[in-house]
């Protein structure tokens, strides 16, 4: 029962957060966090559990906010309904990118994707349909509660606390499902792995286009929560960096690490943007950039993982040490 | 004993009453600027934060020399008892996320009166959404998406002109300059694909076939480019009378150095504002695109004028002429201050109120329009914009309209 | 051929050239020491700015601003080696696009902190002007560049090839234990390969500067460049680079003449995704 004294307390506390920190702003800095950590663990199904990273994952991202808006815009329904769409193309996309290069090594998929979000980008840029280099608007005023147009950050913290659950909740089921053990394998060899008949190839793709289904879902949730979408917010490439720099700082490959990630660097940007950032003298990128640098430097395995280690060390024992990724004995 | 604990907590209670009631006579209103100061717009969002500065200098102290310029002659609104005006700065960064974001903050944290920015359309966009969820006035001064006064909302002020305003002033010069002999038949654009590029060649494009004359060359390309030089060579083939260029200032410099290795010269270059009206592209490029026209609503003004010294002001304090961008925003801030003054209070519907009921005159204002007055969608319908040309490489001068020319414009384009 | 079509190539092949210049720093480094440097588009905007201040303190042009900005790159290169890289290398490729991202933003800030946001250039004809050659339209300062990128990529090529040093690089390159064995120090190697990689880069930025525009956030629109040049080159391969961004540049100019400027970086983009498909290695790379 002990074990679930802390996890439940940490719950309780993420349950709570925006009736004990209730400005506005406090409120709404709570969804983004989710907001990102959903972005960033669907990402970890395919950066950080099958080792494959992906630097464009921002074209899942567009396709969930585009065709949220696309569906107001164009349809006058609510963004919710484009949320299917954003998700059918967002796996045809991940197919059609993982299919030739999955069997490459590394660099060469993080290339390919970087190519594809470029290549995405600048063609929606030249498509009026999309809004072209305007971008889609939603709606202003909400005609109902589904069009998911809310004053408050509260509505939206709740629900992107729901859909980060289930994100979680189904990264959890498949890294214990077949598909999450071959995952292991092939990032500890892959070649040995395939000489066992794990169907590596196949299982990469399948974690490829399961975290394209799940970004996109992040992308229509940014998208009805800022009630906008345009090339540069919807498919730069900056958003790629952006979680995946919050999954890898946080941990990647751990199922709470993304989580832990955004809960770190949102409210850093955020703050230090508050306090810095109206002199107008870029400290604030200076202050961010160092930090990230220090913690690249000095926990390149993520906090999580740091916070794991310590953690085991209260309890002393090897095989918790172990269990909770130190890589020496304590 | 426990009397005199009463009556000496009544003292000070008195007292810190008396010292609260003094302190709101001598509040603070607080107005909530919102600009890029950093990413790829920073230039024009730092020249901004410097000229709202001195905007700030003007309204909070005693201006004689300004003579009858609104806010200038008094310390402080009068109409809030002398009450000072401090603008928060908080930096988008270019991103809509965080225009809106910030806009957040500066409302529900800074509790702000009133916000004025955000430059980008798109980020004026999420920004004043937020704005009119709150019941908070939102004066824009410079973006120019027809979008942003179609949605029907009721605290969004723009007192700049849009892309339509522009397109007919375009119109009417290039009819003029046809008058005094000058060829202008075929008209190319050159635009950027960003929201800004896009609009704007759009709504030209329109005009132009609504009045009658053919649908100029559309000549697009990708913001941030790292070459011009297949732009400058269609231009160079095709010939057109007269070259419109629709850039930010990174491509607007590209432009101008790639025209001078190629060697080519339009007859006549006109500039919608943006890169060209930036003071590091006249440094840098100036001279040479002498000879470029430009619009703009922003003119320094003879000698001594209210306009000159505010220029001098500005450019103590950031280091470089004014530029007709900074020079909108500047205005936008001082219709808000304006209104604000006459509410004489920091009450948003009241602040409104007075927007709505904004009547200003040209003499009133630092900018060539004729005047301020919000229509029902939010729109200064009296703005309007000049022709101005880069004679020497280093000034702009105000060309056209005739009534507010300073010198004659000059044709054809000189370049270097 | 019409002369403008001709003009249309040209450019484009002096354009790809110096796509190659500053790329083949990052391929030096990727190839090497298999980093992702996601700063590297914010070590060419460190050449320009120092091309910049040596302009506007001493009033010289690249003949002395070229020179100082390699020795400045090649200085911060090592100190960014051994404060961040060393570290980082030893991690996954996630903690090296972390790290150098890090960096990226730290660079680019800071920059604009002393400098500020203004567009900045150098005098327009500080090399020469443009000779006019059959027509044909050339700037000094663009073939200045483009030579010295065939200078940079035959250098690096031989010293990688030719001489000891460039072994030893190669041979921790490969195996960096089995070369500990042979009594090669990683470390060293690693550093001075870094330093070089940084050096050329800083002079291609020097070079850049006298016809393009210098802003602290300049990085991010050439990075880009960079790193889809030495993928289609091939990771490592400074020759491929030069192919590449040869064939970039030419691709680039003639389909922004042909369709289109907007649809420039698409063709381009395709292209590459088409070698990736059928030739992931690049052109001169090897699996």
């Amino acid at each position: 029962m002990r074990r679930f004294l802390w996890p439940s307390v940490a719950l309780a506390l993420v349950i709570a957060y925006p009736l004990l920190f209730s400005t506005p702003f406090q409120q709404r800095l709570g969804a983004l966090v989710l907001l990102y950590a959903i972005a960033a663990s669907a990402w970890n199904i395919v950066g950080g559990y099958a080792g494959q990273v992906s630097v464009g994952h921002v074209v899942f991202f567009g396709c969930g906010a585009y065709a949220a808006m696309g569906a107001y815009a164009h349809f006058a329904l609510s963004p919710l309904v484009g949320i299917p769409a954003g998700i059918v193309v967002s796996v045809a996309i991940a197919a059609a990118i993982g299919v030739p290069t999955l069997r490459l090594s590394g660099h060469y998929f993080s290339m390919a994707t970087i190519a594809v979000a470029e290549l995405v980008r600048l063609i929606v840029t030249n498509i009026d349909y999309l809004g072209g280099g305007v971008g889609l608007s939603g709606p202003t005023v909400p005609r109902n509660v589904f069009d998911l147009s809310f004053i408050s950050a509260l509505p939206y913290y709740y629900l992107f606390l729901t859909v980060l659950v289930a994100t979680l909740g189904i990264t959890w089921w498949m890294a214990n499902s077949r598909i999450g053990f071959y995952l292991r394998a092939i990032k500890d060899s892959e070649r040995a792995a395939r000489s066992l008949g794990a169907p590596a190839s196949r299982v990469k793709l399948y974690a490829f286009m399961l975290s394209a289904g799940l970004t996109s879902v992040a992308g229509a949730l940014y998208a009805t929560m800022f009630g906008f979408v345009d090339p540069e917010s919807g498919l730069g490439i900056l958003i790629s960096v952006k979680i995946l720099i919050m999954a890898a700082l946080g941990g990647a490959g751990l199922l709470f690490g993304p989580l832990v990630g955004a809960a770190i660097l949102v409210p850093l940007e955020e703050i230090s943007n508050n306090l810095l950032g109206g002199k107008g003298a870029g400290l604030t990128f200076v202050a961010y950039g160092a930090i990230i640098v220090l913690i690249a430097r000095f926990q390149p395995g993520g906090i999580l993982t740091l916070i794991n280690r310590l953690w085991a060390r209260r309890r002393k024992t090897p095989e918790t040490t172990v269990a909770a990724g130190a890589t020496h004995a304590p | 004993m426990r009397f005199k604990n009463i009556l000496g907590l009544l003292c000070a209670a008195s007292i810190s009453v008396l010292l609260a009631g003094n302190a709101s006579a001598q509040q603070t209103v607080k107005i909530g600027g919102l600009f890029p100061l950093s990413g790829n717009a920073a230039s024009t969002g730092v020249h901004t934060k410097a000229a709202l500065e001195v905007a700030m200098d003007i309204i909070n102290n005693a201006h004689p020399e300004l003579g009858n310029f609104p806010l200038a002659k008094n310390a402080g609104l009068a109409g809030l008892g002398g009450a000072k005006v401090e603008v928060v700065f908080a930096d988008n960064q270019g991103s809509p996320a965080t225009g809106q974001n910030q806009a957040l903050r500066l409302i529900t944290e800074e509790k702000v009166a009133a916000i004025t920015g955000a430059y980008q359309s798109g980020i004026t966009l999420t920004a004043s959404a937020i704005a009119e969820k709150y019941g908070i006035p939102f004066v824009n001064g410079e973006s120019v998406a027809a979008n942003l006064t179609e949605r029907g909302f009721k605290w969004f002020f723009r007192t700049t002109p849009v892309a339509s305003d522009f397109a007919k002033i375009y119109f009417d010069f290039l009819k003029d300059m046809k008058a005094a002999g000058a060829k202008t038949d075929s008209v190319a654009m050159v635009h950027d694909n960003t929201e800004y590029g896009t609009s704007v060649a759009t709504v030209i494009t329109s005009v132009f076939k609504e009045n009658g004359q053919n649908a100029p060359l559309d000549i697009a390309y990708a913001a941030n480019a790292t070459d011009v030089q297949s732009q400058v060579l269609q231009l160079k083939e095709k010939k057109p009378d007269v070259v419109i260029m629709i850039t930010y200032t990174s491509d607007a410099i590209l432009f101008a150095k790639t025209m001078q290795a190629l060697d080519y010269k339009p007859a006549m270059l006109l500039a919608d504002d943006a890169g060209y009206s930036d003071p590091s592209f006249i440094k840098a490029v100036g001279k040479l695109s002498v000879g470029a026209f430009n619009r703009s609503s922003w003119s320094v003004g003879p000698p001594g004028s209210p306009t000159a010294l505010i220029a001098e002001m500005y450019k103590k304090k950031s280091g470089d002429e004014m530029d007709d961008t900074a020079a909108r925003q500047m205005q936008g801030f001082f219709v808000l201050c304006d209104a604000i003054d006459r509410a004489g209070s920091t009450d948003p519907a009241k602040i409104q109120a007075a927007l709505k009921a904004t009547d200003l005159k040209p003499d009133q204002l630092m900018m060539g329009y004729k005047g301020v007055k919000f229509d029902e969608k939010g729109q200064n319908i009296l703005a309007a914009g000049v022709i101005i040309q880069l004679q020497d490489g280093e000034n702009y001068v105000a060309v056209w309209p005739k009534a507010s020319a300073q010198k004659e414009p000059v044709l054809p384009y000189k370049g270097w | 051929m019409s002369t403008i079509l001709v003009q249309v190539i040209v450019g484009g092949l002096l354009l790809g050239a110096i796509y190659a210049l500053f790329s083949s720093g990052l391929t030096l480094v990727w190839g090497m020491m298999n980093i992702v440097n996601f700063a590297h588009g914010d070590f060419v905007m460190l050449g320009m700015y120092v091309a910049f201040v040596v302009y506007t303190l001493l009033g010289a042009g690249p003949l002395l601003g070229a020179p100082l900005a390699v020795l400045v790159l090649a200085t911060l290169g090592v100190v960014v080696y051994f404060a961040l890289i060393r570290e980082i290398m030893k991690g996954p490729m996630l903690a090296q696009i972390l790290g150098t991202f890090g960096l990226a933003l730290l660079l680019r800030y800071s920059v604009f902190w002393w400098f500020g946001a203004n567009f900045l250039t150098l005098p327009e004809n500080i090399v020469g002007g443009t000779f006019d050659i059959w027509g044909l339209r050339i700037q000094a300062s663009r073939l200045l560049a483009g030579g010295v990128a065939l200078l940079v990529t035959l250098g690096l090529h031989l010293l990688l090839t030719r001489t000891s040093l460039g072994s030893k690089m190669l041979a921790v390159a490969e195996d960096s234990t089995a070369a500990q064995l042979m009594g090669i120090r990683p470390d060293t190697m690693q550093a001075i390969a870094w330093a070089i990689a940084a050096g050329a880069t800083g002079l291609a930025g020097a070079l850049i500067a006298t016809f393009f525009y210098i802003v602290p956030t300049v990085g991010e629109t050439l990075g880009i460049v960079a790193f889809v040049t030495v993928s289609l080159g091939g990771f490592g391969s400074v020759p491929g680079a030069l192919v590449a961004g040869l064939l970039i540049g030419v691709i680039e100019s003639l389909s922004a003449y042909l369709i289109g400027a907007v649809y420039k970086d698409i063709v381009v983009y395709s292209l590459f995704l088409g070698f990736l498909w059928f030739r992931p290695q690049g052109l001169m790379g090897k699996m």
